[in-house]
């Protein structure tokens, strides 16, 4: 031993020898690659929602929340006003209102018409009535220049809401905002018309105090753009806003649904499989000109459409195509792709003498699944279609109805095929009932879009009112909080 | 004409008087008439009086009277002499040369003004040095002769010179001057008492000469404590301190005698501080009490100013020429802190007339201690390797251009103040986030510490040590291995390539403040050790106090110190004395201050493996490789490739063939193979933690090895670096060994220069940036009342993080805290809530918690985002590129802040001050053990001049502190040793006896 480390090699060897252990270990220790799981979000049911029908007089008001949820709980259906005002009615002992309606049955579908006159109506569901508690209005007129059928998603105040559809020129257009919340709503409206963003002289902001409400001709905003895009943003506080547009006698009225705010891909789903005029209206806000590729999903599979393959939309305007040659007739989704984010809309005009319009817009997929409040009024003259479009995958949906009374049928599963759509007639058998229609994609599905078109045949012409399938408010995804003081580094 | 009385004063001289009495009968001037007076001395002085002058001229007086006393009682005996009178005093350690008095008088005849007259005093054993040629005070009281220590008399001063004030030993004064100032205060019995005459002659408009021509030979028997004295139960420091003081403000007119007193008790504080850091806590007291003592009696000052004040304001010009300039004062005080450091504790002369030569060893580190001037810091390779070094760092991190806090990595945004800190440090419950009632961590006072340095700037710290980094690892490298690696080059390449190790460069990107710090310290370590290992305490202690520093920065540095600690105390233990102690010292001193958080970490054993500040799962490589760790790399950001340290492992490998220097290079392969094992062995665990986001996985965070893959380093920089003088062995060699020594440079040198190549180019940022905006929006800082809190999230994997901020960033240390079990995990429910937006009562949760603001900064996530706009409880303030603000509406309840005052936690802080103090003390440089006094305290009297002997002893001597002596002037007051503080005992006191001085 002495020798070992004595000789000029020795201590090489060793420490050569104890490096190579040294390296076994290491080597031997090394941990095998773990692929880090991406932490689930947790599924939890909607504790409280909020929602603004706003202008409900003279409509048929349609609320419902799906069975599923435990636990007690109930829906309001108020005037608005701020929450604070109403904790101070409650504490002064005074009955909630005569309007006021308590709504605490999930699973059934509530449904009532409202009496003409007064202003927007508040929903505000709370423990098991919240988890997708869903309404909607929709009004009927079979004469003047409301003649048709209007009906609107009561929406959830937020702070940044699309419209795109027909210009102040084209259109009576009216904005409805109301502010349910404690804190006052600063609201800034931007137009893109088919020209540009329109900066109008009257200033283009508004404030709404909690609790009140407001009615704006947009035409005093921008009365010369025949198709626009309508941003409605909030600098502070959240507002709900909606956006009627009556074409004129004979030409029909309809409320816009809410677009999906811009993206890059933006699907139009529910075109109905109905004749008429299908008018597409894309705005790119952004500061770059694009180039949009259309694609319609149809029944029988994905294309682009003949000489309708793009549309070139300039900078911070709006451009439409008229589809009608491609598209009518068939039920549809449309896929625009764009280098940069746009907002799409699309218009449905009936057929007939007198005509009625209808209006979809870009929507989310409906991965939570999707309750539609107002199906089929009682009496069953209106037809009720549900147009699913599978533009990605293959997916299973399942659609359920939900009637005002008795019992609830069971679901269907539809199945579509990728790039397909599938236009269904809701039916319920035996009955003329309302109902109200939740519709889920189940485990393992692709990205569903859809949409539910409610027409009616008249002599005159056929009255008909669309809205897209909006994300149910059922089923909210808990992430996991981590408290992490790393959070203040970027 | 002239007469002359000549008056001996005596007391326990007998040793000198002897000579002193020859003196005078061979005067080449006779001397009219001598009086000699003894005062009580036992030592047969008397007799020798006698013999001398007979019995009739010998006046006998008490013990206790002083020399003025001594010399009034003469004159008020004897009669007036006719003609011009004058009177010649003499101590009896005073030898007058045989020309003396007729060179004084022939002064005297050529200026009529002349009242008082001094000889040149030389010193009486070494016939040939200088003592004194006038002396002058500073304004701080100081005696200054003006000569440098050990000064020879060439002749160099010689010229009859108007001077301020003359020494007694051998002053002629005019006996009429004497009788017109009242003579000799006798309120000051010693020291000064010659000043304060001298002064009063000036003012009175005479003159003060002192004749070069005239020489005497002087012992300063009493100054330098070569007989006891006793006119005063005080020290004889004291004493001269405080009579100092009082001539400097009694003759002072009234201006200068303001600002002296504000000079002084100011300068006397600073050096009180001083010495006390210097453990000579006696010079303090004293120091202190001198002033108190001047200041303390009001009336003796005012009478004795009243006394003096004829001529006083008239005279001050001209006195003010011949006092120590004021620069004098900050250079001494320069000296004096040189000193300190230099361990030779603060030069001070006070209760010393003579100046004596710093004969203290060369000490400590060159550059610390060298004030030579620019050009001498610039030739020095350490500080050129420091500037090459800070300019490669400043290329690197061009990437880390400051435009908003500092943060990243492990390290939170700095912001924050050394206040903030340091209340973080000391109070019981903190309110940051949902408040703790843990102790912060104690690095959190260190970094407090360092801030008040920097002026409270903690940034600045932060800043210093984390992106300087590099240059300050290089040079604490180069002065650590002064006294182990002898070969100037060979240093120069360990400092270079262990500042740019990847554990650095990995440090700086990773943030990683709490390895930095260890980085530095790590060299100085491994010098302290060295010096632990010898058996000294006070290095013991030193090393002690700085492992306490990075252990509470890197607890595991303790663990891998203690290791090696204990194998050489097994191995060392028996053969050095004292070294088992010194070791004891070091390991245990970190245990005694750190104590309560240690038990913490020990609850938490994984906690042992993480460092201070954020841990991050993204910051170490959970899969190191195993050459990785071989090659000393530690893997996370930063890191060079793993080929760029091959070059140094290949180095050390060679310095194994060599057979001389076997054990060193054994020691260091040692430490290298040790420090690998432990680097492997952390490696390869995951340490679960709260606080990190990775709840996937658990909270995992994998331990980073960057701590023991340094210590590897430094033993494998030791191994290579230790025998690496024989390169110029080699050199000179022919053949394959030149060639061998050739290659081995190339090859070492490559590692430093492939490392800062690397760098540069990849650049020094990773995770750690100097960009990142304040964590708490402008908009909600403003707008929140004092204890509401902003909630920041941020989604990221996910998963969503959170962190509730009080109106500021987090500081340093506030991560490392504890937060309340229960409320956290309601308050993390609410937040998980908030996020998913489902509405209920979360946000109602979070008010009641204080959340004012909810901030989510860019990137904002857009389902976060939609489930934050569809709260109603909250208000969207703003959304844009740089982040979105919500603020909750309604009401907001800030938790009232929580009962503070926990006796045990306050006595505990206190308790760790005190330790510290404690440690500090033990561990500075200060007294000396050896007693440099020895040349005059077995000195005999011997007669006759000894000049050739004394000289070459001398010679020998300054040979030795040669670097001492070329430092300049700081021993011009003497040096006083440390010896000087304790030697002092109540026998020094007690005792009655009067000296002249």
């Amino acid at each position: 031993m002495r020798r070992l480390i004595e000789n000029r090699f020795g201590l090489l060897a060793l420490v050569l020898i104890a490096m190579g252990a040294l390296f076994g270990v290491a080597f031997v220790s090394r941990p095998a690659p773990v692929t880090q799981a991406r932490p689930q979000a947790v599924r939890a049911p909607v504790e409280s929602v909020t929602a603004v029908c706003p202008a409900p007089a003279g409509s048929r008001v349609s609320v419902v929340t799906p069975p599923g949820a435990g636990g007690p709980g109930s829906a309001t259906l108020s005037a608005i006003a701020a929450p604070d005002a109403k904790a101070a009615d409650k504490k002064a002992g005074e009955d909630p209102g005569e309007k006021d309606a308590v709504i605490d049955r999930p699973g059934l579908l509530w449904q009532r018409e409202i009496a003409s006159g007064g202003g927007p109506l508040m929903v505000d569901g709370t423990g098991s009535m919240a988890a997708g508690l869903e309404s909607a209005q929709t009004a009927r007129e079979t004469s003047g220049a409301q003649r048709g059928l209007a009906g609107v998603r009561c929406v959830e105040p937020g702070a940044d809401t699309w419209f795109v559809g027909p210009g102040p020129a084209a259109a009576e257009m009216t904005l409805y905002l109301a502010n349910p919340d404690s804190a006052p709503a600063d609201i800034t409206f931007m137009v893109y018309s088919g020209e540009g963003p329109v900066l109008s002289e009257r200033g283009n902001g508004a404030v709404v105090k909690p609790g009140g409400h407001r009615v704006i001709r947009l035409r005093d905003l921008a009365p010369s753009p025949l198709i626009m895009a309508l941003r409605v943003s909030t600098r502070s506080g959240r507002v709900a806003a909606a956006v009627k547009a009556v074409l004129g006698e004979g030409r029909g009225a309809d409320w816009l649904p809410v677009a999906a705010a811009p993206a890059t891909r933006v699907v139009v789903p529910g075109i109905p499989g109905t004749a008429g005029k299908r008018e597409l209206y894309v705005a790119a806000p952004g500061e770059t000109d694009t180039v949009v590729r259309i694609k319609a999903v149809l029944e029988d599979g994905s294309y682009a459409l003949k000489n309708k393959e793009t549309i070139e939309v300039p900078a911070g305007s709006t451009a439409s195509l008229d589809l009608s040659t491609g598209i009518g007739g068939q039920p549809a989704a449309l896929v625009l792709e764009s280098d940069v984010p746009i907002v799409a809309g699309l218009k449905i005009t009936g057929t007939g003498a007198r005509q009625d319009v209808a209006f979809t817009a870009g929507a989310d997929s409906i991965d939570l699944g999707s309750v539609v409040a107002d199906a089929q009024a009682t009496g069953g003259k209106q037809v009720s279609r549900l147009v699913l479009s599978a533009p990605f995958a293959p997916a299973t949906v399942e659609v359920r109805l939900l009637p005002a009374k008795g019992e609830a049928p069971a679901p269907v599963e539809v199945k579509l095929a990728a790039a397909h759509t599938q236009e269904i007639r809701l039916t319920p058998r035996g009955s003329k009932d309302a109902f109200s229609v939740v519709v889920r994609p189940l485990p393992g599905s692709g990205q569903v879009y859809g949409g539910r078109v409610l027409d009616e045949a008249t002599k005159e012409g056929q009255l008909v009112t669309a809205q897209p399938l909006a994300v149910g408010r059922i089923w909210a995804l808990v992430p996991p909080a981590v408290d992490a003081p790393g959070v203040v580094l970027p | 004409m002239h007469s002359v009385t000549a008056i001996v004063v005596a007391h326990d001289g007998a040793r000198w008087l002897k000579e002193t009495l020859a003196a005078l009968p061979r005067q080449t001037r006779p001397l009219d008439r001598v009086v000699g007076v003894d005062n009580g001395s036992r030592d047969g002085s008397a007799k020798l009086l006698t013999e001398a002058f007979g019995s009739h001229n010998v006046l006998t007086m008490p013990r206790s009277t002083g020399f003025g006393e001594a010399v009034h009682e003469v004159l008020r005996r004897l009669p007036p002499a006719p003609g011009q009178e004058w009177v010649w005093l003499l101590h009896d350690d005073c030898a007058p040369d045989a020309g003396a008095l007729q060179a004084l008088l022939w002064a005297a005849d050529h200026d009529p003004k002349a009242a008082i007259l001094g000889p040149k005093l030389r010193d009486w054993l070494d016939r040939r040095v200088l003592l004194e040629m006038g002396v002058t005070v500073s304004r701080s009281g100081r005696r200054d002769t003006g000569l440098e220590p050990r000064e020879y008399d060439q002749g160099q001063h010689d010229e009859i010179a108007d001077v301020l004030s003359v020494s007694t030993a051998g002053m002629l004064i005019r006996r009429d001057v004497w009788d017109e100032l009242s003579g000799l205060d006798t309120s000051l019995p010693l020291f000064r008492d010659d000043l304060d005459l001298c002064w009063r002659a000036r003012a009175a408009g005479h003159r003060v000469l002192n004749v070069s021509d005239a020489v005497a030979w002087h012992a300063e028997a009493s100054a330098r404590r070569r007989r006891r004295i006793s006119t005063s139960e005080e020290h004889p420091r004291r004493l001269d301190r405080r009579n100092g003081l009082f001539v400097l403000m009694a003759n002072l007119p009234f201006g200068a005698f303001a600002r002296s007193v504000l000079r002084n008790v100011f300068g006397s504080a600073l050096r009180a501080v001083l010495f006390l850091l210097a453990k000579q806590p006696a010079n303090a007291l004293d120091e202190v009490a001198a002033l108190g003592s001047v200041l303390g009696h009001p009336w003796r000052l005012l009478r004795a100013r009243k006394a003096r004040r004829n001529g006083r304001k008239q005279s001050w010009p001209a006195i003010r020429r011949k006092l120590t300039p004021p620069g004098a004062a900050l250079r001494r005080l320069a000296d004096m802190v040189q000193g300190f450091l230099a361990g030779t504790g603060p030069v001070d002369s006070a209760g010393r007339h003579h100046a004596a030569a710093d004969t203290g060893e060369e000490d400590g580190d060159e550059l610390l201690t060298d004030s030579g001037g620019v050009q001498r810091l610039l030739s020095s390779p350490g500080v050129v390797l420091c500037l090459i070094l800070a300019a490669i760092t400043v290329a690197a991190e061009r990437t880390l251009l400051p435009g908003g806090l500092l943060g990243g990595g492990a390290l939170v945004p700095v912001t924050g103040s050394a206040a903030d800190l340091w209340r973080l440090y000391v109070e019981d419950h903190h309110a940051a986030g949902l408040g703790s009632g843990t102790w912060a961590p104690p690095y959190v006072a260190v970094l407090a510490g360092l801030s008040a340095l920097a002026l409270g700037k903690t940034w600045l710290v932060v800043g210093v040590l984390l992106l300087g980094c590099v240059p300050l690892a290089g040079f604490s490298a180069y002065a650590a291995t002064k006294r182990m690696i002898p070969y100037t080059p060979a240093r120069v390449w360990l400092a270079a390539t262990y500042a740019l190790l990847p554990v650095t460069t990995g440090a700086v990107a990773g943030g990683r403040l709490g390895t930095a710090i260890v980085i530095v310290l790590l060299p100085v370590y491994a010098a302290l050790a060295i010096r632990v290992m010898a058996g000294s305490s006070r290095a013991a202690w030193g090393f002690g106090l700085l492992l306490a520093v990075g252990t509470a920065f890197v607890p595991l540095v303790y663990v891998l110190v203690a290791v090696l600690g204990g194998l050489a105390a097994v191995s060392f233990g028996g053969i050095r004395r004292g070294v088992t102690r010194s070791i004891a010292i070091g390991l245990g001193t970190p245990i005694v201050l750190l104590f309560p958080w240690l038990v913490q970490i020990a609850q938490e054993p994984g906690r042992i493996l993480l460092e201070s500040g954020l841990h991050d799962p993204r910051l170490s490589d959970p899969r190191l490789a195993a050459e990785s760790l071989l090659m000393l790399s530690p893997g996370g950001p930063g890191v060079p490739p793993v080929w760029a340290t091959a070059g140094l492992v290949a180095v050390a490998l060679a310095a194994l063939l060599l057979r001389r220097h076997q054990m060193v290079v054994a020691i260091g392969w040692g430490v290298m193979l040790f420090g690998l094992l432990v680097a492997i062995v952390v490696s390869r665990i995951t340490v679960h933690v709260g606080g990190a986001i990775g709840e996937a996985t658990g909270g995992a965070v994998p331990v980073w090895p960057g701590v023991p893959l340094a210590f590897a380093a430094t033993g494998l920089l030791v191994a290579a670096a230790h025998p690496a003088h024989r390169i110029t062995e080699f050199r000179a060699a022919r053949g394959l060994r030149r060639l061998g020594a050739m290659l081995i440079v190339v090859v070492a040198f490559a590692t430093p220069l492939a490392a800062a190549g690397l760098w540069v180019v990849r650049g020094a940022d990773g995770p750690l940036r100097h960009d990142v905006a304040d964590p708490v929006p402008l908009l909600a800082a403003v707008e929140s009342a004092p204890g509401e809190g902003t909630l920041l999230l941020r989604a990221r994997d996910g998963e969503v993080g959170y962190t509730l901020l009080r109106g500021r960033g987090p500081l340093i240390g506030e991560s490392d805290l504890e937060p309340p079990g229960e409320a956290s995990a309601r308050f993390g429910a609410a937040v998980a809530g908030l996020a998913s937006g489902r509405g209920g009562e979360y946000a109602r949760t979070l008010a009641s918690s204080g959340v004012r603001f909810v901030s989510v900064p860019a990137p904002v996530d857009p389902a976060l985002q939609r489930a934050l706009d569809s709260e109603p409880a909250l208000a969207r303030r703003s959304l844009s590129e740089a982040g979105g603000l919500w603020r909750m509406s309604g009401q907001v309840t800030v938790p009232p802040p929580a009962a503070s005052g926990s006796a045990l936690h306050r006595g505990w802080l206190w308790a760790q001050g005190a330790l510290l103090v404690l440690v500090l003390v033990l561990a500075s440089p200060g007294a000396r053990t050896t007693d440099p006094d020895g040349d005059y305290t077995d000195a005999p009297a011997e007669e006759g001049p000894r000049g050739r002997r004394r000289a070459r002893d001398d010679k020998g001597r300054n040979d030795k502190g040669r670097d001492d002596r070329a430092r300049g002037d700081r021993g011009r007051e003497g040096g006083r040793r440390g010896r000087g503080g304790e030697d002092r005992g109540g026998d020094d006191r007690g005792r009655e006896e009067t000296v002249p001085a």
